[in-house]
């Protein structure tokens, strides 16, 4: 008996993620009905849904579009996040595979690294102001420093004797270090585009926050000042379903570049 | 150019050789000298960079910084100094994070254990977990107001997250071989539970507290920035509104020697309380 109930889950087991998921909702639309939480503290899922589809098209009263908000976010998040990879990885690359490199710039990086991003956000409003460049500049700083110490890590744990064999054949250091040292440190590097993404995403939410006039954390301020919890279960909605869709894409990204690495490294 | 790995093979072959270029590659060679050059070059660079700057009141020098962080450490600033408004924050983080990992650890406990409690709690888990813990800040305000309950419910939900991921997969990953074995041993339930499942999930789920505890920290910065009047995030905050950058880096060093600390004793801690974590991993 018990090894019937492994192999296949009883049919309890099943329903029960989809009745949680189902009545998660219903609670939280029957509390707001009845009046236990006042609809000031909270929206229901309905009203919610229903603002979602008039700010598909109304820009009011926050004076832009749903999609306005999300595409000025998306687009500072990839800026910055595109600048750090751009600046981390190479950094790191180098870092773990020449001494001059690794002399020069990890104090400076072992400097930056314990700041939490969102320390980055008074600085960088008083020097850039609150428009793009400013957030672009938070988003690079919190981005660089998982990018620096995964690409770093990675090449640190190329596996010696291919770099020794590399060598035995006359190879200079620059070749093994594209050659062998940069591939066997790409499935690392994507474990910090992840993490650079997920800091990225938060830091800017709270960037916006802070201090915007467009995006989806201005979005979630504005419901506070305006007191429409709706618009603020709206915002936080959306910031994280985008943040889950940039990961699923990563994550896809990853699985096609990395395939044929991960055969070759189950084969050695 | 030599390289970090090859250090040790070849070190015999580079440090033989007179003159100055050999001179000049075991110059190179040395991290240690390399360290300085790049402190020192960083602190003249942005010396004479804030000197010459037009504006100088946008870029402090490195004195400045100093100075700074002297005044606000005997200086009060809105009511506190520097140590005052360090222990808000800290006192904030230390209430927050219990809360989150005294929720987030048995319910990760549970759901790894029981997959009915797995089945019910991680759809709604999976539902809040990819919103960012400070896009909470303006509904806990709503409900909260703005004093120091929303702040602490913005750092337990953070501190919940990677409290209740680790403890579930740690639980979930403990070898299978090391249950087979207890079990031919005529272990039951409960012996399994306290003689393999726990001492094989702890350093998972001390793992989890420890990126708990960090989250903590730069959740309780987000939140001060958004509104307090209290704390390390609020004097960051005032340094701006305030127009002294001096001050916004000399709280920024102190918020960084606070998150390497917090860091540091962690690690030892966890040294000290899952020595076996080592024998684990190999």
């Amino acid at each position: 008996m018990e090894s019937e109930t492994k192999l296949k889950d009883p049919f309890s087991l099943k329903i029960t993620p989809w009745v949680s998921f189902i009545s998660f909702f219903v609670v939280w639309q029957l509390l707001i009905d009845t009046e236990i939480v006042p609809r000031i503290l909270l929206a229901s899922p309905v009203e919610v849904g229903k603002l979602f589809i008039d700010k598909l098209t109304n820009p009011d009263p926050d004076g832009a579009v749903l999609m306005t908000h999300t595409m000025i976010s998306l687009l500072e998040a990839l800026l910055g996040y595109v600048l750090a990879l751009v600046i981390g990885i190479p950094l790191g690359l180098l870092m773990g595979w020449f001494t001059v490199a690794e002399g020069l710039a990890r104090p400076l990086f072992e400097m930056i690294r314990p700041i939490p991003p969102v320390a980055w956000i008074p600085l960088a409003i008083f020097w850039f102001g609150i428009g793009l460049t400013g957030k672009v500049f938070i988003i690079w700083a919190c981005g660089v420093v998982p990018c620096v110490i995964n690409a770093y890590t990675g090449v640190r744990m190329t596996n010696p004797t291919l770099i020794q064999m590399a060598r035995t054949y006359g190879a200079s250091d620059w070749q093994i270090f594209i050659n062998i040292c940069v591939p066997s440190a790409l499935p690392m590097v994507f474990g910090g585009l992840q993490i650079a993404l997920a800091l990225a995403w938060s830091t800017l939410v709270a960037a916006e926050l802070i201090a915007a006039n467009e995006g989806l954390g201005y979005l979630i301020t504005m419901g506070r000042r305006l007191l429409r919890p709706d618009m603020i279960v709206l915002g936080m909605v959306m910031v994280g379903l985008t943040g889950w869709v940039i990961g699923n894409i990563i994550d896809r990204i990853e699985r096609r570049l990395t395939a044929g690495l991960e055969r070759g490294g189950a084969a050695t | 150019m030599k390289t970090t790995m090859e250090h040790t093979i070849s070190v015999h072959a580079t440090s033989q050789g007179n003159g100055p270029a050999a001179f000049v590659r075991r110059v190179l060679k040395n991290r240690h000298f390399l360290y300085v050059v790049s402190i020192a070059g960083l602190l003249i660079i942005w010396h004479f960079f804030a000197v010459s700057s037009k504006d100088s009141k946008y870029m402090p020098t490195p004195f400045m910084v100093l100075n700074e962080l002297w005044r606000i450490a005997h200086e009060n600033l809105a009511g506190k100094n520097l140590w005052g408004h360090l222990w808000s924050s800290l006192h904030r983080v230390l209430i927050g994070f219990a809360i989150g990992s005294i929720v987030g650890v048995p319910l990760g406990l549970f759901m790894a254990l029981n997959r009915y409690v797995n089945a019910l709690v991680k759809p709604v888990f999976d539902l809040i977990k990819p919103m960012p813990p400070i896009s909470w800040i303006s509904l806990a305000i709503l409900w909260f107001g703005i004093g120091e309950e929303s702040k602490v419910f913005i750092i337990a939900i953070g501190a919940l997250v990677p409290a209740l991921i680790n403890s579930y997969n740690g639980i979930r990953l403990v070898d299978p071989a090391l249950y087979d074995a207890i079990r031919m041993l005529g272990a039951n339930r409960w012996q399994t539970l306290v003689e393999v499942t726990f001492p094989a999930g702890f350093p998972a789920l001390f793992a989890g507290l420890q990126i708990s505890l960090s989250v903590a920290w730069s959740c309780v910065l987000a939140a001060e920035l958004v509104s307090a009047r209290s704390g390390m995030g609020f004097l960051i905050i005032l340094g701006m509104t305030m127009s002294k950058p001096a001050m916004i880096l000399s709280g920024m060093v102190v918020i960084a020697v606070t998150a390497y600390l917090i860091t540091a004793v962690l690690s030892k801690v966890e040294k000290w309380v899952c020595p076996w974590k080592v024998e684990l991993m190999q």
